[in-house]
């Protein structure tokens, strides 16, 4: 799957996707908003993602039905899914050492 | 910002701008229109934001096809590898190999040279050894080899560019009729 840490614009990228597909302008947004403003995106840089992850199969790209311009939007894969499930874990078990490490140096 | 934009995306290889070309400017103009009523000062750091991220792109995307894999620079961390089918032709090492004997051959016969000179002609003195300041020398041909370099892969670029525009308008329904 993948051996080391997800890049922080690509983890939000899937962040964003894992909630619902979205297309390109609405991840520049969601990415944003997730990250209180800190990770703004360029277009270049989030199409050179896209790219990356797609050809990874992380996520893959259809024609949107409901949308009037027929926009090409983004959804996660069951990979893409599995990947950001392990990231995830990964986070998780760093925070609690992290947790643990300070809570330790405190008292 | 949306012309100058356009334009950037011809930086792009010609694949990605016609995989992504389209889509990218829609996004672009989606941006433009959220920071319009914004103020000048959002609008034009939302135009650096962008060209930075364009020219960015450009520059990824470009590795990406001369490595053959992802050429990645800082947002994936990961480090740019050659292209794993890149192979050198077994003629290199034939036509290297005759080059070193030639070189060594060369040698061989000016030190003969160097050495009988005094006794063939006794008004001759010996030859004194030139000194040639290797390091300069050595700079110079790498330096020419490296504007060969680059001339050569600016040919292959404007002909290959040239090239894939003029297949992108052929069209194949349009054929010329087999002669009787």
């Amino acid at each position: 799957m993948t051996s080391s840490p997800i890049s922080e614009p690509v983890l939000l990228i899937l962040l964003s996707l894992a909630q619902q597909p979205r297309h390109g302008y609405a991840i520049l947004r969601d990415t944003e908003e997730m990250s209180d403003g800190r990770v703004r995106l360029s277009t270049g840089t989030l199409y050179g993602a896209l790219r990356r992850l797609l050809d990874d199969r992380w996520i893959e790209r259809f024609k949107e039905q409901e949308s009037s311009r027929g926009r090409q939007a983004y959804r996660l894969t069951s990979l893409g899914q599995r990947v950001l499930q392990a990231e995830l874990s990964r986070l998780r078990k760093l925070t609690r050492v992290a947790g643990l490490r300070v809570a330790r140096k405190e008292s | 910002m949306l012309s100058l934009c356009r334009w950037l995306l011809h930086l792009y290889p010609p694949e990605h701008r016609l995989e992504y070309g389209e889509e990218m400017m829609r996004v672009l103009s989606d941006i433009e229109a959220h920071v319009q009523n914004k103020g000048v000062r959002a609008g034009a750091a939302s135009t650096v934001h962008e060209v930075a991220g364009l020219l960015y792109g450009a520059i990824r995307e470009h590795l990406r096809a001369i490595t053959g894999s992802r050429a990645n620079l800082a947002i994936y961390g990961r480090r740019v590898t050659m292209r794993s089918e890149f192979r050198f032709p077994k003629a290199a090492v034939v036509l290297m190999t005759i080059i070193l004997v030639a070189i060594l051959v060369v040698i061989e016969r000016a030190k003969s040279i160097q050495a009988s000179i005094p006794y063939a002609n006794p008004h001759v003195g010996p030859i004194k050894e030139v000194g040639i300041n290797v390091f300069p020398l050595l700079l110079l041909v790498l330096l020419g080899a490296c504007a060969a370099a680059t001339i050569g892969w600016a040919v292959v670029f404007a002909l290959h560019r040239s090239g894939t525009h003029r297949f992108s308008k052929v069209d194949p329904s349009h054929t010329r009729p087999a002669a009787d």
